[in-house]
């Protein structure tokens, strides 16, 4: 997993959850960090989106199944 | 006709889909035949004078079959949340006297109960007969948030939902046998029922939401893949959607239908975009009144009513009689500013073995030389001269979260159970994105909330978590020496917005 895309995808995760306690890992998924869940969802991607500058597709957004999809997922955006 | 009586007849050789589950598909032979092993199951291992059934609300056929299945066989159910803490599941088992549970999960968890495990009956038949029925039976009983710590229990009989149902044909947004229906409810959620019985009344087929963790993503996945032509959301579901708005294009959906919260006028609009072909509509109503009882129509083109942004909901459906009341339980005239209040035949006969809150929630009054007996909303609202009604919040401390009833009471009873020493206050905020929040203040120095948070979710389910917690030295007080909620709001909205 590209380290450099999750550091901002956790520094994203601790701005919209005004809180630290996780840590974020390819397997990591909605039921491992506290408040992460349907309404902080879409404004986490929101936020990602304007932070890497790139536009998810609806098929993307609902196929995605944990941290591990999300990185791949900007990294194939961005390359 | 009975809605038992239709939902037999509409099951009956019928070579439709019934459910799209996960992807897949079943047909109404299937459920029929699911229905009749289930209902021969009941009739073997449940005592005929057991009448509230448990029953584990998992995302599958037999489920949904359980339920008719209890139906058929005079009996009530009342739906668990597998997700939902033990405790708070046991603490309903115990206040409604279930004996039996119905689960279909693989391993249970209630093993202390008589037990039917769904999906391991068998059987080929699928002929249903209704065994016993009086439209007094119960069809329900659903639990909300509670004052006292303690959740409620709303009784609903046959008779409600004969009156809901025949009051929801009145509205004339009529669904067809070919129609695709979306299920977005938990079981323990009353909006569910009208979800799964007005699609089975009619032989359509009912699309349930799959396990994804976010659950507005596959709402939007389930009505995009299917071409759905039928929904009921939560408002708060096209406020998570907005930002994609500029990629949905619905032009299957027939009808869009709200209800649970307030639905803002900007993003109706908004939304009308997305849905070129549907009629968009706010329904409303408490769980006690059976689902819902009032209804308004958007206007696509041209005005709508609304107050402070949030768009009426309407006149009172054909069943129910709406009143607006002062302090006193004396009906206002119109334009005036009271209590809502429901009667009518979709009015529960009241909370389940708890006179204490019966008597405050219910009253009788008498209106042209009859009696009537009346529900007290709790929700502050105007009726205009031509019976439209416009809401403008809450007279107590009941909130929204999701749609769902949250008693901030009921959360403070819990947390100063676990944080014995200190003082507590739970407020509702709204986000950014316009959805409700609980935030939790906190009168103490800055400590960690995980372990406090982690003992909270072993009692409450999920959606009466605080998601956001702030810390006070002093919990601001108004001049009573009260605590001073609005102060405290202003600063949590100011951190949070």
């Amino acid at each position: 997993m590209n380290n450099n895309i999750l550091e901002k995808v956790t520094a994203v995760f601790t701005k919209i959850l005004e809180h630290d306690n996780f840590e974020l890992s390819e397997s990591t998924t909605t039921h491992d960090v506290d408040g992460w869940e349907s309404s902080t969802h879409m404004m986490i991607i929101t936020e990602i989106e304007d932070e890497f500058n790139i536009e998810f597709e609806l098929d993307e957004l609902w196929s995605m199944k944990n941290i591990g999809d999300l990185v791949s997922c900007i990294q194939n955006k961005i390359e | 006709m009975t809605i038992l009586e239709q939902i037999v007849s509409s099951i009956k050789d019928n070579a439709n889909n019934a459910f799209c589950i996960e992807d897949t598909l079943y047909t109404y032979k299937e459920f029929a035949i699911c229905v009749s092993k289930i209902q021969r199951a009941i009739q073997k291992h449940i005592n005929i004078t057991d009448l509230n059934v448990g029953l584990i609300a998992n995302n599958d056929l037999e489920t949904y079959a359980s339920i008719i299945a209890l139906w058929l066989e005079g009996k009530a159910y009342v739906p668990l949340n597998p997700e939902t803490p033990k405790n708070r599941n046991l603490n309903v088992i115990k206040q409604s006297d279930i004996h039996t549970i119905i689960d279909s999960s693989e391993n249970t968890d209630y093993e202390q109960f008589l037990l039917i495990n769904s999906k391991k009956l068998i059987g080929n038949d699928d002929t249903l007969t209704i065994s016993n029925y009086s439209e007094d039976n119960l069809a329900y009983i659903f639990f909300t948030s509670g004052t006292t710590g303690n959740p409620k229990g709303v009784q609903i009989t046959h008779k409600n939902l004969n009156y809901f149902m025949q009051a929801f044909e009145d509205l004339k947004y009529p669904i067809e046998s070919s129609d695709r229906c979306l299920q977005m409810f938990d079981l323990t959620f009353d909006l569910s029922v009208v979800s799964y019985l007005a699609p089975l009344l009619k032989g359509a087929c009912i699309y349930t939401l799959g396990s994804n963790n976010i659950k507005y993503l596959e709402v939007l996945k389930v009505m995009t893949r299917h071409r759905l032509t039928f929904s009921l959301m939560v408002p708060s579901v096209l406020h998570s959607l907005r930002p994609y708005f500029s990629k949905i294009h619905f032009e299957n959906l027939k009808y869009s239908m709200f209800c649970g919260e307030a639905l803002h006028l900007d993003i109706t609009e908004a939304w009308s975009k997305c849905v070129p072909n549907a009629i968009i509509a706010n329904v409303y109503g408490p769980t006690e009144c059976t689902i819902y009882c009032t209804n308004y129509t958007y206007n696509p083109n041209g005005f709508n009513k609304s107050h402070n942004g949030i768009l009426s909901i309407g006149k009172e459906m054909t069943t129910t009689e709406t009143i607006i009341v002062d302090f006193e339980n004396n009906p206002l005239p119109n334009n005036h500013l009271g209590e809502l209040c429901l009667s009518g035949p979709q009015l529960t006969r009241g909370y389940w073995k708890n006179d204490d809150i019966n008597k405050k929630a219910f009253f009788n009054v008498t209106i042209n030389n009859e009696q009537k007996r009346f529900y007290k909303t709790g929700d502050l609202c105007k009726k205009d001269t031509e019976g439209d009604i416009t809401y403008l919040g809450r007279i107590d401390f009941q909130a929204k979260v999701q749609g769902y009833r949250v008693e901030l009471s009921e959360i403070e009873f819990h947390v100063k159970k676990i944080l014995s020493e200190l003082n507590v206050v739970a407020i509702i905020f709204e986000n950014k994105i316009g959805n409700n929040e609980i935030a939790l203040a906190i009168e103490s120095p800055k400590f960690k909330t995980k372990k406090f948070l982690d003992e909270l979710r072993t009692i409450l389910p999920d959606y009466m978590i605080p998601s956001k917690i702030a810390f006070f030295l002093k919990l601001p007080l108004n001049v009573n020496g009260k605590i001073n909620r609005n102060e405290m709001i202003k600063i949590i909205k100011e951190k949070y917005e």
